[in-house]
């Protein structure tokens, strides 16, 4: 029998995680007793079933909580043991290591047992047993031991995949699931929907929900079923979550409210889909969610959505308020691009001002706001309204910037910076060869072109650079310069091309800043990486990965891609970790390929 | 070509047709009568034991098994054929351990040592210089052991452990193992030696390990297992991922070495007693619990009879007569463990 052991109310509840969450069963009479998440042997003579008499109070468990420091259980083991006998008072020698009746000291076995020494401690057992025949070690020491092991075959267990095992030693060890084991609790009912017995997945979210008395245990509890449970299911899981068994001093408001965020969650990852519109009343409720969550990567999604309806004021308070809320350089970009869009250049300005310099998406989204003119630079007479060049910047229309680029240079001729932003533009369509030749028309134009006013010739400039050190810290990397730019431009161009091994050639020499080099050559072992793999290179590849991940966090496609170089050198098991990484963050189909391809391998499951 | 695969040629060749017996018995005690049957398949007049399982080849195990049982028969001219002749054929390499494999074609195929080989000899020599008292037995016990402790006694996570040979056992940072070569009893012996701390220190390790090394739904150990330098033990990578002829070993060591936890032994005893009424399958594959179709031989019934008595699960193991042609390894665990139960004061 499955059961999850909680505390509740001064009573042990057992609670089998297979039935009904309101069918609680009860102990039998006098035969367990309740330490907050620890299930206690009052009586450990088997069979004798009934409360201890006074004076015969089973002191174990209160000399292992004091053994290992744990001030809470022991107090709370105290409370218990006065209340089933009053006239029973702590032992005076706690903290003293025990004779016991054998004359076996157990305390060096709960010292491993508390270092999380399992083995030491059952070698240490075995040893003892066979000097001392006649020794038995407590039963609260074997049943510590066991409940350890158990939890550690059904982690095991689930970690490879083996979910009927993870039932079966959930069976075998049912107190290695309970709230104090939450996760393990959690990995059961998985065990449970991957054998596509979802009934049990459900009765088992519903025990833990219900019995549990953490809010935030309930509502995490609540998005791992998401993965399993039907919507309708979802609903019954949240109202009894929000409802049931409530423990004093807890909120279960935000239980309540994790239904709605996984229903904004569905909305807006509709919403993300292309031309998915969201009703009125879809909107009202992701954006009320989104608001009490105070969720900026939500906002910036809500942002988005707007933003590509040409609804700028309503763009601009989302990425405002997740900028808000948590600033980053992807609210900023949506923030620059918002206010852009309104006319208010220098808002966009000051809403990238942080963020220059150190964020390619910054830039690049402030290249909209004061897109290159040529040298007409920022002579132009009077406020206007957005170019239609900022406007295809605005709504990411590449192709429209083409366009548009074209049509200005029809207009008031060629200028570096029109024909550098055709590059980029170029480049977000994956035109490379295109975009490289425009960074090289752009650096021989911008080379004819009278430089820009520097800082130091600029008061205004030179006190927004002193802002945005004072904003972004005290080192702020220097500007790249347009020539730096250009160069950049075209490097990224040759690199897209193909050209790995020229880029890396003129690496050294390139005139562009170090965070750009170190981007490029961040880029270009991905490449190179990329190659090895396709020539059977692994040992390469792996040491290109690993040469790039000190550059660098490490993208999930190269996660990937170092998956399959472990995999294909015969190292399962490590491939098996990465593969189950990336799957864990966010699981697609080539993750999951990776993930069971190299399972099937280990056990031969094929 | 090291020590694993020597088993796996042994498959086919076990033993079945156990469900008859009315009532548990115990497999024929180890005496003289015992010892002339043995020798007289196994030891051929050179001194050498035949694995007669695996195409008639000699090895370091079977010569230190010979040796053991001579010597408790009593028997010092075997004992003294057996040690002349790995002397002569298998101790062939400089630094004092034996050669594992002596082929009648070839002699020695395989240079590398396989380390139970030169535990059960070196186990071997000493029981004859206390039966006999034979310093000269002493003196080479003592100078295997030696070798022994500078070549395959490593450091793994704060562990003693056994490499199962000298070459060819470390897999990048990790160590492959194999939990059987800890004679446990011998060890103790060794420990019992002058300078024999570290034989104790690596039977403490051997316990931990094997704590360690339960996988699957029995919690068994592997034949094989990788240890990981953070001390995670795995089912070792490149071998076949199952409990077998060489792990079947473990419960018999332990036994015979006085441990009585049966913590230790109930994975073995669970085994037997989820087969009972039909037969235990020789192998298991783990973690996935597949089992073979091969049932267990008379010597691994027999290991399994004793370690269900330790356990105390309340099951018994018929162990079957040996059959006419029983093979070289059937008949030494059988022999083994009737010389454990003995040495424990079970009666057969």
């Amino acid at each position: 029998m499955m059961r999850l052991a909680v505390p509740l109310l001064g009573a042990l509840m057992v609670v089998p995680l297979v039935a009904a969450p309101v069918a609680l069963a009860q102990s039998g009479p006098g035969g367990r007793a309740l330490a907050p998440g620890v299930k206690v042997e009052v009586a450990p003579a088997p069979g004798s079933g009934t409360a201890p008499q006074p004076g015969t109070v089973d002191e174990t468990a209160l000399r292992y909580y004091a053994r290992i420091g744990d001030v809470e259980r022991l107090e709370a083991e105290i409370a218990r043991l006065r209340a089933l006998d009053p006239s029973w008072d702590p032992p005076k020698d706690l903290f003293a290591p025990q004779p016991v009746t054998s004359g076996v000291d157990e305390s060096p076995f709960w010292t491993l047992v508390s270092a999380g020494k399992f083995a030491e401690a059952r070698a240490a057992i075995a040893e003892q047993r066979r000097k001392t025949p006649s020794w038995q070690p407590s039963a609260k020491l074997l049943q510590e031991l066991d409940l350890a092991e158990g939890s550690g075959r059904l982690r095991s267990a689930s970690d490879t995949k083996r979910w009927q095992d993870v039932v079966d030693a959930a069976a075998a060890q049912p107190e290695a699931v309970a709230c104090n084991r939450l996760d393990n609790a959690w990995r059961l009912a998985e065990a449970y929907a991957e054998l596509k017995q979802t009934d049990r997945a459900f009765d088992t979210y519903k025990t833990v929900v219900s019995q549990c008395p953490s809010a935030k245990e309930r509502r995490d509890t609540i998005f791992k079923a998401s993965r399993y449970l039907s919507p309708a299911q979802l609903r019954e899981l949240t109202a009894l979550g929000a409802t049931a068994n409530p423990a004093p001093g807890e909120d279960y408001a935000s239980v309540r409210a994790a239904e709605a965020e996984l229903e904004t969650g569905r909305l807006l990852e509709r919403a993300g889909n292309a031309k998915g519109n969201l009703s009125a009343t879809e909107l009202a409720q992701v954006e009320t969610t989104v608001r009490e969550r105070r969720d900026a990567d939500s906002a910036i999604s809500l942002g988005w959505y707007f933003q590509s309806r040409k609804q700028y004021a309503l763009a601009q308070s989302w990425f405002s308020e997740a900028n808000g809320w948590t600033p980053s350089d992807r609210a900023a970009e949506g923030l620059i691009l918002a206010y852009n869009g309104l006319g208010k250049k220098a808002e966009a300005r000051e809403a990238g001002a942080p963020w220059r310099g150190t964020s390619s998406r910054v830039d690049q989204a402030l290249k909209a706001v004061d897109p290159p003119r040529g040298s007409s630079g920022g002579a132009r007479p009077g406020p206007q309204g957005p170019s239609e060049l900022d406007r295809t910047l605005a709504r990411r229309d590449f192709a429209g910037c083409l366009v548009a680029v074209q049509s200005a240079i029809a207009k008031g001729g060629k200028t570096a910076a029109l024909v550098q932003q055709r590059g980029w533009c170029l480049l977000e369509l994956k035109r490379p060869s295109e975009a490289e030749a425009a960074f090289v028309e752009a650096q021989a134009l911008a080379a004819r072109e009278p430089a820009p006013k520097t800082p130091a010739q600029n008061p205004s400039a030179a006190a927004r650079a002193a802002r945005d050190a004072a904003t972004a810290g005290a080192i702020t990397p220097p500007t790249a310069t347009r020539a730096q730019e250009n160069a950049y431009g075209q490097t990224v161009a040759r690199m897209a091309a193909g050209d790995t091994v020229g880029v890396n050639r003129d690496l050294p020499r390139l005139n562009i800043t170090a965070a750009q080099k170190a981007e490029i050559r961040a880029s270009l072992l991905a490449t190179e990486a990329n190659r090895a793999l396709e020539d059977m290179r692994y040992r390469d590849a792996l040491r290109l990965l690993d040469a790039r991940k000190e550059l660098e966090t490490e993208p999930r496609n190269l996660s990937i891609l170092r998956g399959w170089a472990l995999y294909n050198l015969f190292r399962f098991d490590e491939a098996y970790k990465v593969f189950k990484g990336v799957d864990d963050r966010l699981s697609t189909e080539e993750s999951r390929e990776g993930v069971l391809t190299t399972w099937k391998t280990i056990y031969h499951d094929w | 070509m090291t020590a694993p695969s020597r088993r796996e040629v042994l498959i086919g060749a076990a033993a079945a047709g156990l469900l008859v017996a009315a009532k548990p018995v115990w497999a024929k005690p180890f005496d003289g009568a015992a010892w002339r049957d043995y020798a007289q398949r196994f030891l051929l007049p050179e001194g050498r034991i035949v694995d007669s399982g695996n195409k008639g080849v000699s090895h370091s195990e079977g010569q230190g098994y010979g040796m053991l049982l001579a010597e408790a028969a009593d028997d010092r001219a075997a004992f003294d054929r057996l040690w002349g002749w790995t002397q002569r054929n298998l101790m062939v390499r400089e630094d004092g351990l034996a050669a594992w494999r002596w082929q009648p074609e070839g002699g020695v195929t395989d240079r590398n040592n396989a380390s139970d080989g030169d535990i059960l000899i070196a186990w071997a020599l000493l029981r004859g210089a206390e039966r006999w008292k034979a310093e000269a037995y002493r003196t080479a016990a003592a100078a295997i052991l030696k070798a022994l402790a500078a070549a395959v006694v490593v450091e793994q996570a704060g562990m003693t452990v056994l490499l199962p040979g000298r070459d060819g056992f470390r897999k990048g940072d990790s160590l492959v193992l194999n939990p059987s070569y800890w004679v446990f009893p011998a060890l103790r012996a060794f420990a019992a030696q002058p300078g024999g701390a570290v034989w104790g220190k690596l039977a403490d390790s051997g316990l931990v390990l094997l704590s360690k090394a339960r996988f699957g739904g029995f919690q068994l150990p592997p034949d094989w297992l990788s240890l990981d330098p953070q001390g995670n033990a795995t089912v070792a990578e490149g071998f076949r991922k199952q409990y077998g002829y060489d792990a079947v070993r473990v419960p018999l060591y332990l036994a015979w070495d006085g441990y009585r936890d049966p913590y230790y032994f109930r994975p073995f005893a669970m085994l037997a007693a989820r087969y009972a009424g039909t037969a235990i399958p020789a192998t298991v594959s783990l973690p996935g619990g597949t089992t073979t179709q091969v049932a267990a031989s008379v010597g691994m019934l027999a290991v399994y009879r004793l370690t269900c008595l330790i356990a105390s699960t309340g099951n018994a193991v018929t162990v079957p007569p040996f059959g006419p042609n029983e093979d070289y390894y059937s008949t030494t665990l059988a022999h083994m463990a009737a010389l454990a139960a003995q040495s424990l004061g079970f009666e057969p």
